[in-house]
């Protein structure tokens, strides 16, 4: 039964102020797709009934099979409010002049940490967001990275406590004990909130407060929920106090004393917390009458509520009443919808704000105004940020957010890849947009066009995006900036046919895998091996029996994960290193040495970039890192790929001709950044310096020939005098268990390699939380080893978060450094064993 | 003319790496195959010879000239620093002389020339004994397994033998036998025949088990991967150890090159072989796949390629090398750019070619219309797909049909910004004039001649 149609829908879409898209996020398992279950019951789209148990927004098989949201879904739908709540809608901006209708898109993300590249796609299209949080294991590890990123996209967040029966049904907490944990929950948030906002910014302030109705309580597996304002209306009257004010009151440090009928400040012997009496006690009355079957205080409560219980669910009883009568007293979509339409922005107030952080270009062309003011008479400006798979094998959908004008069928528009340049013709295609269609969970709609504000599929782009993309009409649009995600893909398998005559078809369904997932990573290796990379080892769990079942469609072999290492240095280089050009003519005389601690962070984060004004970067280097500042402002690049860690430094005075071949000495260094000495793996944190160069008075014999190879040779021997290192991934693991299964991590992660840098208790849980830094490389079979060892308690999560040197040197036979290195090159197909120094090192 | 034109000093002077052989022949006359060359050439009634020589051979090539012309009255020119490699003939040396037939020394690769040639085959002992005692050990014959034996060149003058013992062994075997002639079906330079004497087709090696008696070389690796056998085996002549052949890596590199290849937008043909017919073919082929896939192609003589030669080329994506199988610098991994085959660009940029293979096609020949591997081109749609090596989207432009429709002053832009887009990504534009910061100094004379050697260097 849909209670609403596309028309509908795309009537909506023009009532951009109500409007409001958003994300749901939380920790893996706090019971977002449940709760989103209950507003998808409310928009109509399936039964009632069902709500809760159906998962409407895990479109996958496997996602049902496993109960863990993979990808995030979006949903549309349409909600109406009532007059007396329209009145809590200020902002003119946030709701057209007699309108109460709303259009809610909304996005089911995933939880689970390896996937979190999807919530930030989510956040990209959305302006608001719902985090959950199980009330009772609280704040977790990735609800404070979600958060952090929205906060950082500029999403306002609103917040939910979930879970409730379980508190009530499982802990038994008593009614102050639970309103110490709400209570503490809500500062936690609060606290992320702050630390990643300024309340000064653009944005405002956008802390959750209870009283302001921004936060929900309730159980989406059961489908009630309420903020104070469902309980302040139905107190309002009988107190006579107003709405708001009521609110206010029933929240924090107010305590009413049932007997004087005074409201205190101070708890004392006689009054209550005002929240206890008034919110909890009759939820708890409730709990306690049906759960222990009494019958006639069930019906005296039901006529009290005001709750009329179905025919059909007349002789109910125990778990199954308690759901009925919950669900009529305190509907999950209502208390929902109401805090969505009220405290979430609408994209005329979010893109405000936004539009600085999306855009590339100058913040006054007519894209830029174009999205600031969300108009739909503006060029078109939409961000694709994913791909969805579509019935039609190898195709998507281009899924995304119309930030500027109106996305049209049949309209002809220009289709940038992140690697376009305004001006350059490079990962830009004019085509025609086959079809607009609208996405819910598992039906599309077509639908003619979509006007700025929404989010919506497109068909047809697909062939020229591989992940993300800006679609505009405006000639000299700029690219939307692309999303960073806080996942990197660390964890490599190589895969292969079974039958070696399937190879064209994995490579096919390579390429439809790097598509359908945002942080995936297909690569072909310089060895001819087809590596999948990954978050961790769910996601490229997950990622391979798509391949296998729906991109390549053919039994593949994984190899055992492999690690991508680094190589870097130790020392500065013990020699000065020359080498001669192969016409001897030209001699190069350079050093390598390792960057201070935090550069090479510096540079993947972008804070020190080829990019930047290289008097302003000087200033940077020398002021943090103590660089020389003459020096500092003659890098000439980085390296690999211009932009990696790695740094080529002129430290020569005075040479003739060194313009010249400049171009060949950078050419050279991308080759030897890319390709390291050791093992060919990238290089990181190294800085080379060139003291002198001599060279042939004679242009022709110092072209690129000369040079190229020559410089190759002498970064080579840089390394190997310089105390060369390997660097190995190092995860960030946070695991939450029981006190009594504290033991058990700690020996598995000595038996890993690991060590703990922080444990703690949750604040008002018996749960404890164990921080630890484990090698990616160690890690492998960690989730289940921890299991066993606790008992199936302890629960893990891993985040890829820094370089770590392998202690040992690779130079020496038997270390464990050495080791990597040699089966790197066996991997790879070189020669084994260990380079030659002479054959980089040239004599005078 | 002189100040373009190398001295020829430098060519005596220059340094050459080999590695020295025994070279005391106690019988030059028997190996060397004096007598039959003799006799080949008075046969032919030729005038004017050239005797070409590999580099480690040289120092016996003044005696080979003394006998051969003690027997025989006929001009005789030793020819040497062979122009790419010295496997083949290099005609056009010849022809400097206007020689009438080349009489060739060392390692050869049976490719073929337009001018008649004598080939001297190399020569080694062989234990027969030990040979047939490490057959005997790893190998049995039936109706259902089948061998096939190759030699190498080096005992083509003791096959007889060879010959005898095997088929003793293995008579329902088979021998690829060396064949200097062009027969239908003759492979690089081979034949299969059986024990009586019936031809067969290179077809029928899938079901056999081939087993290449020589050194471990170039030759025994183009075989293992050019010829598809049930499994390669190859006896090593000195150690008589007997070794499995396999190049999966070498295969699963190459297709990365080959992927690399789709990913390349400016092509490099890269001739290392002296002009021929085929020669010719394969360069057009070359260059028509590139045009029809939308890529830049450029063709490039450097003479023997090496790492600096070719780096002078930094805007070249990926070369394409047409040169002797025998060529080692296919799988050298030190250039600044990778080099294909041939038939590896097919694959890449001819979709009617199978994108899978198990074996490869060292001989280009095979390629051309009219032989066994020839396939016609597929004229590509425009089409986009994912780079693997890259992450990013690779389009094929095809630029025929919308050049048609584009005026001309398009036309000219889009040239203009071709040929400006290379060199924009360099940061060197070319002198720099620094007005008013060099002091004004006299015209002086410059150096004279080209830059491999001046007639007056400096220092």
């Amino acid at each position: 039964m849909v209670n609403f149609t596309v028309d509908e829908i795309r009537t909506m879409m023009d009532k951009k102020r109500n409007i409001r898209n958003m994300s749901v996020i939380a920790h893996v398992d706090h019971g977002k797709s449940t709760l989103t279950d209950s507003l998808v019951s409310k928009a109509g789209i399936i039964a009632n009934a069902r709500a809760g148990e159906t998962r409407f927004t895990d479109t996958r098989k496997d996602e049902q099979d496993r109960c863990i949201t993979i990808k995030s879904t979006a949903i549309s739908m349409f909600f109406e409010l009532e007059d007396k709540d329209l009145i809590f809608i200020t902002n003119p901006d946030q709701c057209e002049k007699n309108q109460k209708g709303f259009l809610i898109n909304l996005i089911d993300s995933p939880g689970h940490v390896d996937f979190s590249s999807e919530v930030t796609a989510a956040l990209r299209v959305t302006d608001g967001a719902l985090v959950v949080v199980d009330c009772v294991s609280g704040v977790c590890v990735q609800t404070e990275t979600v958060l952090r990123q929205a906060i950082a996209e500029r999403i306002k967040p609103i917040l939910f406590m979930n879970k409730m029966d379980r508190a009530l049904l499982e802990l038994q907490l008593e009614s102050e004990e639970l309103y110490q944990t709400f209570q503490r929950i809500v500062e936690n948030v609060n606290v992320i909130i702050a630390t990643y906002n300024d309340d000064g910014g653009p944005m405002g302030e956008v802390r959750v407060d209870p009283s302001k109705g921004s936060v929900g309580f309730g159980s989406g597996l059961h489908g009630w929920a309420f903020t104070l304002k469902q309980f302040s209306e139905m107190y309002a009257d009988k107190f006579k106090i107003d709405l708001v004010k009521l609110m206010n009151r029933l929240w924090g440090e107010n305590f009413f004393n049932a007997n004087t009928k005074k409201w205190s400040k101070q708890k004392d012997a006689d009054n209550k917390r005002s929240f206890c009496m008034y919110v909890l006690d009759p939820i708890y009355k409730v709990f306690d009458a049906i759960m222990n079957f009494r019958k006639e205080e069930i019906d005296g409560l039901l006529k009290k509520l005001n709750i009329a219980i179905k025919h059909e669910d007349a002789d109910k009883d125990g778990k199954a009443l308690l759901k009925v009568v919950m669900r009529s007293w305190l509907p999950a979509g209502e208390a929902l919808l109401q805090m969505i339409a009220i405290h979430l922005p609408s994209p005329v107030v979010a893109q405000k704000y936004r539009m600085e952080m999306l855009y590339e270009g100058p913040l006054d062309d007519e894209a830029a105004i174009g999205i600031k003011n969300c108009d739909p008479e503006a060029p078109l400006m939409m961000y694709i940020s994913k791909m969805v798979p579509t019935s039609d094998k190898g195709r998507f959908y281009a899924f995304g957010r119309v930030f500027s004008g109106k996305v049209v069928t049949g309209q002809k528009a220009r289709i940038m890849g992140p690697n376009y340049q305004p001006g350059k013709k490079d990962d830009m295609y004019e085509k025609t947009i086959q079809r607009t269609i609208l996405m819910m969970g598992r039906y599309v709609e077509a639908i003619e066009d979509v006007p700025s504000g929404n989010i919506c599929g497109l068909v047809g782009v697909d062939q020229f995006l591989v992940k993300t993309g800006t679609i505009t009409t405006y000639k000299n649009a700029h690219n939307m900036k692309v999303m960073k995600f806080s996942v990197s893909p660390v964890v490599r398998v190589a895969v292969e046919p079974k039958n070696p005559a399937d190879l064209p078809k994995l490579v096919e369904g390579l390429k439809r895998l790097a598509k359908s997932d945002p942080m995936v990573q297909c690569i072909s290796e310089e060895s001819g091996e087809y590596i999948v990379a990954g978050a961790g080892e769910l996601h490229l769990e997950i990622c391979l029996k798509d391949l296998e079942e729906d991109h390549a469609c053919i039994p593949i072999k994984k190899s055992d994960p492999v690690v991508s290492y680094r190589e870097t240095v130790n020392e500065e280089s013990d020699q000065m290193c020359l080498s001669k050009s192969p016409n001897k003519h030209n001699r190069l005389f350079m050093k390598a040495q390792p960057m201070p601690d935090g550069l090479p962070e510096d540079i993947d984060e972008g804070r020190v970039n080829p990019r930047d004004d290289f008097k302003t970067r000087a200033r940077y280097l020398g002021e943090k890192y103590q660089y020389d500042v003459t020096e500092a402002r003659k890098i000439w690049c980085f390296g690999p790929e211009d932009t990696g860690p790695n740094i080529l430094v002129d430290c020569t005075k005075g040479v003739q001709y060194l313009n010249e071949i400049k171009d060949s000495v950078v050419a050279g260094f991308q080759w030897a950044t890319k390709e390291g000495v050791m093992a060919e793996e990238n290089l990181r944190g190294v800085r080379f310096n060139i003291y002198d160069v001599t060279l042939h008075t004679d242009a022709i014999h110092r072209g690129g020939g000369q040079i190229i190879p020559t410089t190759r040779r002498c970064l080579y021997a840089c390394l190997l005098t310089a105390k060369p290192r390997i660097m190995e991934p190092v995860y960030l693991c946070e695991i939450q268990c029981p006190e009594v299964a504290v033991g058990g991590i700690y020996g598995v992660l000595n038996r890993r390699r690991g060590h703990v840098f922080e444990e703690s208790q949750v604040a008002g849980t018996p749960m404890f939380v164990v921080k630890a830094y484990l090698p990616v490389n160690e890690s492998f079979g960690f989730t289940a080893d921890l299991r066993s060892n606790t008992g199936g308690q302890a629960f893990p999560q891993c985040v890829f978060d820094h370089w770590q040197v392998l202690p040992g040197d690779p130079c020496e036979p038997g270390s464990k450094p050495y080791v990597v290195v040699q089966d790197t090159r066996k991997r790879k197909g070189l020669k084994e064993g260990l380079p030659d120094l002479s054959q980089y090192l040239d004599k005078l | 003319m002189a100040n373009l034109t190398t001295d020829g000093k430098i060519c005596i002077e220059r340094k050459i790496n080999i590695s020295f052989t025994n070279n005391n022949f106690h019988d030059l006359v028997s190996h060397f195959n004096v007598m039959e060359t003799c006799k080949w050439i008075t046969e032919n009634n030729f005038s004017k010879v050239c005797l070409q020589f590999p580099d480690e051979l040289l120092t016996v090539s003044a005696q080979i000239y003394e006998e051969i012309k003690k027997r025989i009255d006929v001009d005789l020119y030793i020819l040497g620093d062979t122009s790419y490699a010295s496997c083949c003939i290099d005609a056009v040396a010849a022809m400097h002389v206007q020689g009438e037939a080349v009489i060739h020394y060392g390692r050869t690769c049976f490719t073929k020339s337009n001018i008649p040639v004598f080939i001297v085959l190399p020569k080694r002992d062989l234990d027969h004994n030990t040979t047939k005692k490490a057959l005997k050990e790893h190998f049995n014959s039936d109706e259902h397994t089948k061998l096939c034996l190759f030699y190498d060149a080096e005992f083509e003058h003791c096959k007889d033998e060879l010959v005898q013992i095997w088929y003793q062994q293995y008579p329902h075997s088979f021998i690829a036998f060396i064949e200097m002639e062009d027969k239908s079906k003759s492979f690089l330079g081979r034949l299969i025949k059986n024990r009586n004497e019936e031809e067969f087709p290179i077809d029928i090696l899938k079901d056999c088990i081939c087993i290449y008696i020589g050194l471990n070389g170039q030759t025994l690796f183009n075989y293992t991967i050019s010829i598809e056998a049930k499994n390669w085996f190859a006896l090593d002549p000195e150690t008589f150890k007997i070794e499995r052949k396999e190049e999966t890596a070498w295969f699963k590199r190459r297709r990365f090159l080959i992927e690399k290849c789709r990913d390349a937008n400016i092509i490099g043909i890269l001739i290392c072989k002296l002009a021929g017919d085929q020669t010719k073919d394969i360069i057009s082929r070359m260059k028509q796949l590139c045009k029809v896939n939308g890529k830049k192609s450029y063709i490039i003589s450097v003479g023997k390629p090496n790492v600096a030669k070719l780096a002078n080329f930094p805007e070249i994506d990926i070369y394409v090398m047409i040169a002797c199988p025998e060529n080692d610098l296919y799988s050298s991994r030190d250039f600044y750019k990778p080099i294909i085959y041939p038939f590896e660009l097919e694959v890449a940029l001819n979709s009617n070619r199978e994108s899978y293979f198990t074996s490869h096609i060292t001989d280009y020949n095979e390629l051309l219309p009219g032989n066994r591997h020839y396939c016609d081109i597929n004229h590509t749609k425009e089409i986009t797909d994912v780079s693997l090596i890259t992450g990013k989207i690779r389009e094929t432009r095809v630029q025929s049909n919308t050049e048609s429709t584009m005026e001309l002053a398009e036309k000219q832009n889009l040239a203009l910004e071709t040929i400006g887009h290379n060199l924009k990504e360099r940061s060197w534009k070319g002198l720099e004039q620094k007005l008013g910061e060099t002091e004004v100094k006299k015209a002086e004379q410059g150096r004279r001649g080209i830059p491999l050697q001046y007639n007056n260097e400096p220092e």
